[in-house]
């Protein structure tokens, strides 16, 4: 039975990863293939031509306009999939068409519907508006991850894993006294992980990139929209400088790091991370600091969580794992993901036979 | 039923910090360093507990939530003996696998 969690929107790619050449990448254990219509649009299809399953994506496949040809023999398909040409003869068989994905560009994310089309406007795309918005400098980046994607929830759900620059650093005084809230919203499909420092000290770098002196407030918000979007909300500010009632919030310094979990195959998962700032938003030595900090940071996580992987891939099932108090936001997006595999998985299809009548 | 008698480090009783503000949302608040969880439901029915497991199960038995959360049952842990992690593929043993001169 496949861990994957069908029915929902994945992250496909960057949109800077697309262009006018014939791009695949496996998405839940599908392979697809990407590329821009001339008008700029992305589109998603089978990367696999019909006639002996050549990849697409492999040269010398390539695109002609607004259609891509086959490498293998010329077989050629539309921007929707449905094959224009094969070579020899002016009759197109009917049935010659690629499965044709839904396709949704923004926030920087090429975001792709897994599962039964008809139900892709039934589920909302997550927003992470700041990785393509005025006003935020964004880095960003992608490593390839041999485990499944569940291992990556779980670590990003667990506080004390965090090494980013502005927080997770249990020790001290500040961390130590201040609680940290789990929230689910059933409705909503969200959990939430809050932890709020109303008073604790301003690290070097902050000092330094956003010219705060003195103590500090320090907000730092997991927003984990299941399976696939992960935000981490960090805000800072001078002590007792709070956002304003109407939600502005002009005094506070943000860096949103957001996350897309998406499973390749059920054990391996593409790791796409960035991180979005709104101060400093010119300054190179910045941009290039979190991008170091954030890509060692995911490094070390993928190199643990491969470890990881190995040996629980050939174990035998029935395991107890044992849980305390760190994991209770893990649990709960473990149970959201449950409930979401439950709810998305496929009817079973009718033969062939039976639906060509 | 009494529970049994156990010394957990007194802590705070933290409330859980609001950032969400929908109908059903469950909370559950906890200080780092401290034994317990203060869990609240949707519907204002509140506990505290030492485990995260028994928290979500009192959580999610709304409406109907038992009287306590349960915790972590000492008498099995008093005769629990581990199993053996077993390995069966030579892939997945650790350590160096050349011989030792």
């Amino acid at each position: 039975m496949t861990s994957i969690v069908r029915n929902q929107w994945y992250v496909a790619a960057y949109g800077r990863e697309i262009g006018r050449e014939v791009f695949g990448r496996t998405i839940c254990g599908e392979s697809i293939l990407f590329w821009r219509r001339e008008d700029g649009s992305v589109t998603a299809m089978s990367d696999r031509c019909v006639h002996r399953r050549f990849p697409l994506s492999e040269k010398p496949s390539h695109l002609v306009g607004d259609t891509v040809v086959c490498g293998y023999h010329g077989f050629t398909y539309d921007a929707d999939g449905k094959c224009v040409a094969v070579p020899g003869q002016t009759r197109v068989p009917r049935t010659a068409r690629l499965k044709s994905y839904p396709v949704v560009e923004q926030d920087s994310f090429v975001w792709v519907f897994i599962g039964d089309d008809d139900r892709s406007d039934t589920v909302p795309i997550p927003r992470a508006p700041w990785l393509d918005q005025e006003g935020y400098t964004t880095v960003s980046g992608m490593e390839p991850l041999a485990a499944r994607a569940s291992l990556l929830v779980d670590n990003l759900m667990d506080l004390s894993h965090e090494t980013y620059l502005h927080g997770g650093y249990i020790g001290t005084p500040e961390v130590a006294n201040t609680p940290i809230t789990t929230e689910v919203d059933e409705d909503a499909q969200v959990v939430y992980v809050s932890r709020h420092m109303d008073d604790a000290d301003c690290p070097p770098f902050y000092a330094k990139s956003t010219g705060i002196q003195g103590r500090i407030v320090r907000w730092q918000d997991i927003e984990f929209h299941p399976p696939c979007l992960y935000l981490l909300h960090s805000r800072v500010a001078p002590v007792g400088v709070l956002p304003n009632e109407d939600g502005t919030d002009p005094n506070g310094f943000h860096v949103e790091v957001v996350y897309a979990i998406t499973p390749e195959t059920e054990h391996s998962t593409h790791d796409f991370w960035a991180v979005a700032r709104d101060f400093a938003l010119d300054d190179e030595g910045v941009s290039d600091f979190l991008r170091e900090s954030n890509r060692t940071v995911v490094l070390q996580d993928v190199v643990a969580l491969d470890a990881l992987e190995r040996v629980l891939a050939g174990e035998p099932d029935g395991y107890q794992e044992l849980s305390i108090n760190i994991d209770t936001g893990g649990l709960a997006a473990r149970r959201i993901i449950a409930a979401q595999a439950a709810a998305g998985a496929e009817q079973v299809p009718e033969s062939p036979a039976a639906l060509a009548r | 039923m009494t529970s049994p008698l156990r010394t957990v480090p007194a802590g705070p009783t933290v409330a859980p910090t609001r950032v969400l503000s929908g109908d059903r949302v469950t909370r559950v608040a906890w200080l780092p360093g401290s034994d317990r969880l203060m869990g609240e439901c949707s519907c204002g029915a509140r506990a505290e507990g030492g485990d995260p497991i028994g928290m979500w199960q009192w959580l999610l038995a709304h409406p109907d939530h038992p009287a306590q959360v349960a915790e972590p049952d000492a008498a099995a842990a008093a005769v629990h003996v581990p199993p053996p992690h077993r390995v069966a593929r030579p892939e997945q043993a650790a350590g160096p696998r050349t011989p030792l001169r």
